[in-house]
């Protein structure tokens, strides 16, 4: 009895979790009924060519989380990449609008934002502040520099080597989307491939049962933060590339899509859990569906109502699938 | 005789204040399933401590296998192929078996993780050595707990160099048929002349599955049994008890009235069911039981804290405790375990704890009433002698004695008619103790209902008129206060009397 039972809770969680996933199909279903070119190989590469920030912030953000555990509250979690990705940006367009040559640029681009990455990861392992509240000052003060560094002002860009990420490669496919393509697969590889990744999502589901079997979590927590502000800092050269230039305000959308994307992902996975490729599939969908809303003509703020009440709505049904279980 | 696999001699651990240890001996031998029993606070958890390097004795030798490892550090304890299965289950409940058993211990080729070997590894040596068929895919958290526990167990044996294996209280969160299953496990192991210490607080599966025991009372061991057999329980049990029933227990000639609260179909449908229970007005109803028991949770049910089903009834009349504040809206207080988290605000003083439930006699208009709160509740200082006998002092400061009375001290101030104990006593100094006794004592005097459940045996004989036994979360006896004596009660809570017998003891 107390099997089927627990048989009972399970089909009830498993439910309960793939609604996220069918609530967003029904969603993008409806767009494309509504706007007959949506569903088209054209609008899939825009699609696609749109979701490449999201993808990769939540490359950074799906190890964090799976390093420090998904809830919601208390688990990890780091809203400070976008910050991170408009520093970089911000960096590289004021200085090669002053003249600097790329390659230096990028060099102090990447100090800043691995900073960024130390700073969260002493945060949260030495002093043990909650990754939610440490990241979110993170991201305001993060925001805060790269204000002053821009003076908050539209920079063009002066790179052709970062502009050639929008160029195809070979015909059709643009060299941005090959480059995430076999950034995503690098990443699968190591956080879902390797001992290292495994090592990591132990550390997540249970810290305890992680210590006893040996596995320095603390270590594993900080890395996650390394490698979130790492992905930060690419995130910013297609940041660049996308908007031609570095355009103020870019952050507070990517940390929106990125966190849904994210926590959506777990729809995709058969355990609930959130994985990268799963946190890809979200990002991808989240680009469909901003787009699919703009071509059947919402208003822009609608829209941002309408991802803030899906995050509401994804983070509130793994909640729930989880205390079910 | 053959070389042991593990000694220690002359142990003795001291933490400030307590002196754990106390010049403790333990020898195992290969192949042999060796207990370890004592009560509560005998050092049995220490020793396993110091034996796994996490504590670094004060005096005393360790040998493993005729070496002795000086000083023993965790690295140097396992390589010496000594493995811990730890009370706690600690698993990812999302990871497959496969993953938990080699969490730590991944196998990794050329191209990443070898799942794949991991996986037929993983199934092969649980169908091997544990005796049990589990596909290596299962999710931790579709299993049943003792499959769990056979997997925590493969963790730590997996790489197949464990001489001993230390099983701590490995049955406890488990159903009475599952603890089948881990006997078998531990019999597999034997016969490959692994050595086994089994920690258990259950005398029956120390009776059934060792070759020999060790009794351990006040940091020390006090008494080896050589040959177990179906007789060695009752020794037991004398072994372990080494107190005398203190004097400090209240003296009463109450004699308690009508049943008054019932308990029917007490059940939430995993940690104990089918519990019945009558308790009468003026009496002091003890519930004794192991951790696994049930009785933790009983309470928290019976307190509307834990979702269960089951009717309550108060001199025949419903009693609604679905929540907390029905309870005590209805005259049903607890005092709770854990006083520092759940019975008190800490940073709050004496006064604003002491009020908390009443903050409506002492309020006026929804503003408290400063000066009618703060007498009420030097009235209670003065009752309960709470010490100091400050109104404002701040709770965190007070000795746990004087803690436990502060919580005494909201319930007096509601005039409740039920009192739940639980765990009055923990914490507590021996002079508060008996204080608190008698505080009890004058409640049942004056007529209030008092369950009280507790750990300690010598506590529920002093102070209880009828004491109800559970294990494996049912009841399975309730003893009378002509029965009631320390070496029964523990002989029914630890399994080492079966509940048949009990109709004829004493």
């Amino acid at each position: 009895m107390q099997a089927s039972a627990r048989h009972q809770r399970h089909r009830l969680a498993t439910i309960v979790g793939l609604l996220p996933l069918i609530i967003f199909l029904a969603l993008l279903l409806y767009v494309g009924l509504n706007a007959p070119n949506f569903l088209t190989v054209v609008n899939l590469k825009l699609v696609l060519t749109q979701s490449l920030t999201v993808v990769l912030s939540v490359i950074g953000l799906s190890a964090v989380v799976m390093a420090g555990g998904d809830d919601v509250v208390s688990g990890g979690i780091d809203l400070s990449i976008p910050a991170t990705a408009v520093l970089c940006a911000g960096i590289v367009a004021v200085m090669t609008s002053a003249g600097q040559p790329v390659i230096l640029a990028a060099g102090a681009a990447l100090v800043a934002s691995m900073l960024v990455g130390v700073v969260n990861a002493v945060l949260i392992t030495r002093l043990r502040m909650a990754p939610l509240l440490a990241t979110l000052a993170m991201f305001v003060a993060v925001v805060g520099i790269t204000n002053v560094i821009t003076e908050r002002k539209r920079l063009n860009l002066n790179a052709d080597s970062i502009a050639a990420l929008r160029g195809d490669i070979v015909p059709g496919i643009p060299l941005g989307i090959l480059l995430v393509a076999i950034l995503s697969l690098l990443a699968w590889f190591f956080l879902h491939r390797s001992k290292w990744g495994l090592n990591l999502q132990a550390a997540g589901g249970s810290r305890d049962a992680a210590e006893i079997s040996g596995i320095r979590v603390d270590r594993l927590v900080a890395q996650s933060y390394l490698l979130a502000a790492f992905m930060g800092f690419v995130t910013g050269f297609f940041m660049l590339a996308r908007a031609n230039g570095y355009s103020p305000g870019a952050q507070d959308n990517l940390m929106l899509e990125m966190v849904l994307a994210t926590f959506l992902g777990a729809a995709f996975s058969p355990r609930r859990i959130v994985t990268v490729w799963g946190a890809i599939l979200g990002a991808v969908l989240v680009a469909a569906i901003s787009i699919g809303l703009k071509t059947i003509g919402v208003n822009v703020f609608w829209t941002d109502l309408i991802k803030g009440a899906l995050i509401v709505i994804v983070v509130a049904l793994s909640a729930i699938s989880q205390r079910v279980q | 005789m053959t070389e042991a696999a593990f000694q220690l001699s002359g142990i003795v651990q001291t933490f400030p204040g307590v002196r754990a240890l106390d010049g403790a001996d333990l020898t195992i031998y290969p192949g042999e399933v060796h207990g370890l029993v004592g009560e509560n606070g005998a050092g049995k958890s220490t020793i396993i401590k110091v034996l796994a390097g996490v504590y670094q004795p004060d005096e005393g030798r360790i040998e493993v296998g005729g070496s002795s490892v000086s000083p023993a550090t965790p690295e140097k304890i396992r390589d010496a192929g000594i493995r811990f299965i730890h009370q706690e289950l600690h698993l990812v409940p999302h990871f497959t078996v496969a993953e938990s058993v080699f969490m730590g211990q991944e196998i990794s080729g050329p191209f990443g993780l070898s799942k794949r070997k991991m996986r037929s590894r993983a199934e092969a040596f649980m169908r091997d050595e544990l005796g049990t068929e589990l596909p290596g895919n299962r999710l931790i958290r579709d299993l049943g707990p003792a499959e769990r526990k056979l997997v925590q167990v493969a963790r730590a044996l997996v790489d197949g160099a464990a001489k001993v294996v230390v099983f701590d209280e490995p049955t406890a969160p488990l159903a009475s048929e599952d603890v089948r299953t881990i006997m078998t496990a531990i019999a597999r192991l034997k016969s490959r002349g692994i050595a086994i210490l089994y920690v258990s607080h259950y005398l029956n599966e120390i009776i059934d599955i060792c070759d020999r025991v060790t009794v351990f009372r006040q940091g020390k061991n006090v008494a080896v049994f050589d040959e177990v057999t179906k007789n060695t329980g009752s020794e037991l049990v004398s072994a372990m008890i080494g107190r005398a029933l203190d004097n400090f227990f209240p003296t009463t000639d109450r004699q308690p009235g009508e049943v008054s609260l019932r308990l029917a179909g007490y059940d939430d449908g995993k940690t104990f069911s089918d519990v019945h229970l009558d308790v009468r007005r003026g009496e002091i109803f003890g519930i004794a039981g192991l951790i696994g028991s049930g009785r933790d949770e009983l309470i928290d049910a019976l307190y509307g804290l834990r979702k269960s089903q089951g009717t309550l009834t108060l001199d025949g009349a419903t009693l609604d405790t679905k929540t907390a504040a029905k309870a005590v809206a209805n005259g049903m207080v607890l005092v709770p375990r854990d006083r520092r988290h759940d019975g008190l605000v800490l940073p709050m003083t004496v006064t604003e704890n002491a009020t908390l439930a009443t903050l409506d006699e002492n309020a006026s208009f929804g503003l408290i009433d400063r000066k009618k709160a703060r007498s009420a509740t030097e009235r209670l200082i003065k009752d309960l002698d709470i010490r100091p006998a400050n109104a404002l002092a701040v709770t965190r400061f007070l000795s746990g004695g004087n803690q436990q009375k502060v919580v005494l001290a909201r319930w007096l101030a509601k005039s409740a008619r039920i009192f739940i104990f639980d765990e009055p006593t923990v914490g507590v100094d021996v002079g508060a103790k008996a204080e608190i006794y008698q505080l009890i004592e004058n409640l049942a005097s004056q007529g209030a209902i008092i369950v009280m459940s507790s750990s300690d045996p010598v506590e529920l004989v002093g102070t209880c008129d009828r004491v109800a036994v559970m294990m494996r979360g049912e009841v399975r006896t309730i003893i009378d206060k002509p029965d009631l004596n320390v070496d029964h009660l523990v002989a029914v809570t630890t399994g080492a009397t079966t509940v048949s017998e009990t109709a004829y003891a004493s």
